[in-house]
């Protein structure tokens, strides 16, 4: 047993679970930004309705999310010791202002937003809900700095083996960050569509009560997919000519690849500096369903007189596409994290040198700990998730008055 | 510039003792009686804090990287065993109080709430062994990197580990002292002073059994400062019994938080100018200057987050500020 490959190998789970929260989190945040303005703008009871039941679903997600963030910032430190040991000058910068102007304040805001319905004025209660959004943006930014930066290290100059910070800016300008930021923003709003109109489709299909307002969640759902699978695809493609410049050994098959790898054989000994094929299936597979999810857009018409409820086909597919965002996007991140061996930091850290001297059998006991911990957390969460949505907008937790007790759970048998 | 960013380091984990140690003094306290009102009522008082409170863990995580990345690297791995029990236990708590009341059914939330309880003593014991390793010190050896975990298994460490699983339920008693409506808060009230003698006995041992440990005696730097601060912990139990009894849950509190804090202040204070002890080669221990981030690092981490440590923390004191007071009917519920 290897210590190096369990860490990894924990580290894929963790950061796949960990993913599945992150972008259900910063699609829903985005769509609930727009429907509490809507309902503070307009007045109308049916988008307060929507941001209730749409929040409870979100805050469910968010908190448990939030647990399996605090394992992926711990295991840095327990598993990953040489990175902070040997690049921590410069990876460190952007993780430590993730946490502290970014995620700090979306959870403060967030424990404000949820107790504060009925409690705060309206304007103040929007106020929150914006705050979250944009401090969830600002995380996935910073975050996105940093995994860009073990991408492309840039802005730093090694002394006595330990890069030290040089330029900042380098690190804001790589150009492996932005088209990338773009690219998984964009899909976490994809996500969020898709859930939305799943969600409200599995209501139209069993005629639930409340059809005007799962139709209209229906409708911005699709909407919003639709929008996003083409930036999606468009920053997705866009990231290869970044990627073609400075991953050459990436995707494999890159004659600018020669000469880099006769340089790191020169400098960290002879080695295989190709990565697993496994990066080129999950840029394949992902890319094929980045296509088939492009085909929303032959619904949209559909969105005239209510034909994609009315045809019902549409209604299904709808619902058994759900699970295909969330496989591009773990694929995704296979392509990127996997395409980076056997580097921690691209051409400058070897992956070797980066875990922490733990023993096997102590790495194989957190790994299996924690990917039953988190595992079922994911399995949790999703129960949880549908349960609550299926209860339907009657009456979540979420923003009830504080004097009224709770409805009955069950939702109400449907004989529409 | 290093004191600088040490002190804040230890400021948001002291900070974070203190709220997330009510939470899990909470916790801990949903083990008393099954009564479902009862839990009730103590989750709609931590209710609007909670998510506020630990994003202090996540931030002096975030600063240990950011500013200590080598003290980071080496006291997350040499403590694994207590850093992944106190994680396991954050993440219980974090997904069990949320959890507990999405099911409707009885059971199932007396079961989410045997959850709460469990992760609540594992995060508490876990925060405490991680201080009590840090007094102790680390087998670091000379190539920066520490060997083994075996070195975390001492009565020491599991007497100080214990002393803050005493803390922390003597803090959450008298939080819920303070925030409970006035019937409910009387009973709760004797329960914390209750505990104030079990929270000086467990210091007690844990003091005993640190004066007798070799290593702890070996690794204090500023043994003066380290005695200075463990009186200062114990005059704030002290203060805290007195305030129970006059019934001033204010000062009480007060003084409970002080008692959370102070154990972070102890132990940076006692080994320092050392930020990590080495047992096995004096000369392999890491200096908090040593530890830190070079300096365009920290001058970097400066000027973007400190002209925003007031907006953080403005936007935490309106959270206490809005949802101050005692809970009463119109608390909103849930947790």
């Amino acid at each position: 047993m290897d210590t190096l490959f369990l860490a990894r190998l924990q580290f894929a789970t963790t950061t796949s679970i960990h993913f599945l929260f992150v972008a259900v989190t910063l699609g829903l945040v985005t769509l609930l930004v727009g429907l509490q303005t809507a309902s503070v703008i307009t007045n109308k009871p049916v988008y307060e309705r929507l941001t209730r039941f749409w929040g409870q679903l979100y805050v469910i997600n968010y908190v448990l999310g939030i647990a399996t963030g605090i394992v992926m910032e711990f295991q840095f430190g327990l598993n990953w010791s040489g990175l902070s040991r040997y690049v921590g000058n410069v990876f460190g910068a952007p993780l430590a202002i993730e946490t502290l102007v970014a995620f700090f304040l979306e959870s403060t805001f967030l424990g404000m937003w949820i107790f504060g319905w009925h409690r705060l004025r309206r304007g103040v209660h929007l106020a929150l809900l914006w705050g979250v959004a944009i401090t969830a943006y600002a995380s996935a930014f910073w975050i996105m700095v940093a995994n860009s930066w073990l991408q492309n290290p840039v802005g730093y100059e090694v002394r006595d083996g330990v890069a030290h910070l040089t330029d900042f800016s380098a690190l804001l300008d790589n150009p492996t960050l932005h088209m990338a930021l773009g690219h998984v923003v964009t899909a976490a709003l994809l996500v969020g569509g898709m859930l939305m109109a799943a969600v409200s489709a599995w209501h139209l299909l069993r005629r639930t009560p409340d059809f005007a307002l799962h139709r209209k969640g229906l409708r911005i759902g699709l909407v919003t997919s639709a929008v996003a699978i083409f930036f999606v695809q468009g920053f997705g493609f866009a990231q290869f000519f970044a990627i073609g410049d400075v991953q050459p050994t990436k995707f494999g098959d890159d004659p600018a690849a020669a000469p880099l790898i006769a340089d790191w054989t020169a400098r960290f000994g002879p080695g295989d500096y190709t990565p697993p094929a496994l990066a080129n299936v999950g840029l394949g597979f992902m890319i094929l369903i980045g296509f088939t999810l492009g085909l929303l857009w032959l619904m949209l018409p559909l969105l005239w007189r209510d034909w994609v409820i009315r045809l019902r086909v549409p209604l299904w597919i709808l619902q058994f596409a759900l699970p295909l965002p969330f496989v591009a996007m773990i694929l995704g991140w296979i392509a990127r994290e996997v395409g980076r061996q056997p580097w921690a930091a691209y051409g400058l850290l070897p992956v070797d040198q980066a875990v922490s001297p733990v023993s096997p059998w102590l790495m194989l006991a957190s790994l299996i700990g924690f990917s039953l911990l988190l595992g079922a957390l994911a399995v949790t969460n999703w129960v949880l998730l549908a349960r609550h949505a299926a209860r339907g907008a009657h009456d979540p937790a979420l923003g009830r008055q504080p004097d009224q007790p709770p409805a009955d759970p069950r939702p109400e048998p449907a004989f529409a | 510039m290093e004191l600088a960013w040490y002190a804040l380091l230890g400021l948001f984990f002291a900070s974070y003792l203190v709220l997330g140690g009510y939470d899990y003094g909470v916790g801990l306290l949903l083990a008393r009686g099954t009564d479902p009102a009862r839990r009730r009522a103590a989750l709609n008082a931590v209710g609007p804090f909670f998510l506020g409170n630990e994003v202090w863990l996540v931030a002096a995580v975030g600063i240990l990287f950011g500013a200590f990345p080598v003290l980071e690297g080496e006291l997350l791995s040499g403590f694994y065993p207590a850093v992944c029990g106190a994680l396991t236990g954050v993440v219980l708590v974090t997904a069990g109080v949320q959890l507990r009341s999405r099911p409707a059914g009885q059971r199932a939330r007396a079961w989410w709430d045997r959850v709460v309880v469990v992760g609540s003593v594992l995060a508490a014991l876990g925060w405490g062994a991680v201080l009590a390793g840090l007094l102790q010190g680390v087998p670091l050896h000379a190539d920066g990197h520490v060997a083994g975990v075996t070195h975390l298994f001492t009565p020491f460490v599991a007497a100080a580990g214990l002393a803050v699983v005493a803390l922390v339920a003597l803090h959450g008693a008298t939080f819920l002292t303070l925030r409970l409506p006035t019937a409910d808060a009387a009973p709760v009230g004797r329960l914390a002073a209750r505990l104030v003698p079990v929270a000086l006995t467990a210091v007690g041992a844990a003091t005993v059994l640190g004066l007798l440990s070799a290593d702890v005696r070996a690794a204090a730097g500023q043994p003066v400062a380290g005695i200075l601060l463990l009186s200062l912990l114990v005059t704030a139990l002290l203060a805290a019994r007195v305030a129970l009894a006059r019934r001033r849950p204010g000062l009480a509190f007060a003084a409970t938080c002080a008692a959370l804090a102070l154990p972070v202040a102890l132990v940076g204070a006692t080994i320092w100018p050392h930020a990590l002890v080495s047992t096995i080669e004096p000369s392999a221990s890491l200096t908090v200057t040593e530890a830190a981030a070079s300096t365009p690092t920290l001058r970097l981490l400066g000027w973007l987050t400190l002209p925003l440590l007031p907006a953080l923390l403005g936007f935490q004191a309106m959270c206490w500020w809005v949802f101050r007071g005692r809970t009463d009917g119109r608390a909103p519920v849930y947790w």
